[in-house]
């Protein structure tokens, strides 16, 4: 079944999430970085795994996406149909972010004990575990009350109401 | 799109303020960020260029809390309103579950906003959504302002599909929760 743009919702069941974390974890150890995270292309944060200190994932999370979603308008401006990579290199840390599905954002952080191309093709292995991931997720048909429960929509207003307010 | 991450137990929403420059989209996030509990909020991350204007976005985190077991958050994204920005503002919606759209009530802006408005249309439609079926709730902007045009003028060039509308004034912060907690039901309610 197609994918339907209409959804607003993308719910990412248990064993998935765990899936996921497995592969960043192997990600992380088979090269020897620091840190990764998969992220929605919205900027949300999927999951992360590496340096458990990191504070900043949020924060991360949003300039990463913002970051790939801009290279994504540079590339339509270049008629080129997208970036599926992109390399940050800094003087400590190097960022490597790959593309996954068109709807995933998955990121490396290492630094320069690691070699460019080590990550390469282990990053390309992981976005193929990923990708099939992603693909069962999207086939996912879990009614929203079945995860969420019926009364969730009347306990979130109250809860807006109650912190939304001058 | 929300997303629902069941082994984390938490629920994420992007809400993104859009419309044209000066228009205090912004300031709406300033006045949320000065106002909202410490256990709430997160800093709030600005790219702006030195004379203070959005270059790409401003974003700020509001952690709602536990809500039936599930940690709610909410991000909230403005972006750069200069016509010139176009590419940027598609890359800041990318992904938006709702849309505040920030009207400046100014007589001499209406244009602005009308146009902004239909380039808001089209980009929703490039996501693949339908732009009627979008959650948005418009902000009638710097009500304060002596020049401020009527609201029945601005319902009509600016509210054909009557979406909610708030009338606001973001450097008081009247009007400034009443739109966020409008555009937060219409996205929780489109889970």
């Amino acid at each position: 079944m197609a994918f339907d743009p209409q959804l607003t919702s993308m719910i990412v069941p248990l064993e998935e999430v765990a899936r996921i974390e497995d592969v960043l974890t192997r990600l992380v150890d088979e090269t020897g970085g620091n840190h990764s995270l998969l992220l929605d292309k919205s900027g949300q944060v999927i999951a992360s795994r590496g340096d458990a200190n990191r504070q900043d994932t949020t924060a991360l999370g949003a300039l990463i996406a913002g970051t790939f979603a801009s290279s994504r308008e540079v590339a339509k401006l270049l008629r080129e149909k997208e970036f599926k990579m992109l390399f940050q290199q800094g003087v400590r840390e190097n960022l490597f972010i790959a593309l996954i599905g068109d709807q995933w954002i998955l990121t490396i952080i290492f630094n320069k004990e690691t070699h460019i191309g080590l990550v390469k093709v282990l990053v390309k292995k992981a976005s193929e575990e990923l990708l099939g991931v992603l693909g069962r997720v999207r086939q996912n048909r879990r009614m929203r009350d079945d995860v969420l429960g019926g009364n969730f929509r009347t306990s979130m207003e109250d809860t807006i109401d109650l912190l939304f307010r001058d | 799109m929300a997303l629902i991450n069941v082994a984390a137990r938490e629920i994420h929403c992007k809400i993104v303020y859009y419309g044209p420059g000066m228009g205090g989209k912004t300031t709406n996030l300033q006045y949320i960020h000065s106002q909202i509990p410490q256990t709430t909020k997160t800093d709030l991350l600005s790219i702006a260029t030195e004379t203070e204007r959005t270059l790409f976005f401003d974003f700020l985190p509001l952690d709602l809390g536990k809500v039936r077991g599930f940690q709610t958050r909410f991000h909230l994204y403005t972006v750069p309103g200069q016509v010139l920005y176009d590419r940027t503002r598609v890359a800041v919606l990318s992904g938006a579950d709702g849309v505040v759209f920030v009207a400046d009530s100014r007589r001499d802006k209406l244009e602005e906003n009308v146009n902004s408005l239909k380039e808001l249309a089209r980009n929703v439609q490039k996501m693949g959504k339908r732009f009627q079926d979008f959650p948005l709730v418009l902000q009638y902007n710097k009500r304060d302002l002596p020049n401020a045009l009527s609201v029945p003028i601005m319902d009509k060039y600016l509210n054909p599909l009557h979406w909610t509308r708030c009338e606001a004034s973001a450097t008081t912060g009247a009007g400034v929760f009443d739109t966020l907690r409008v555009i937060s039901k219409l996205v929780i309610g489109k889970l």
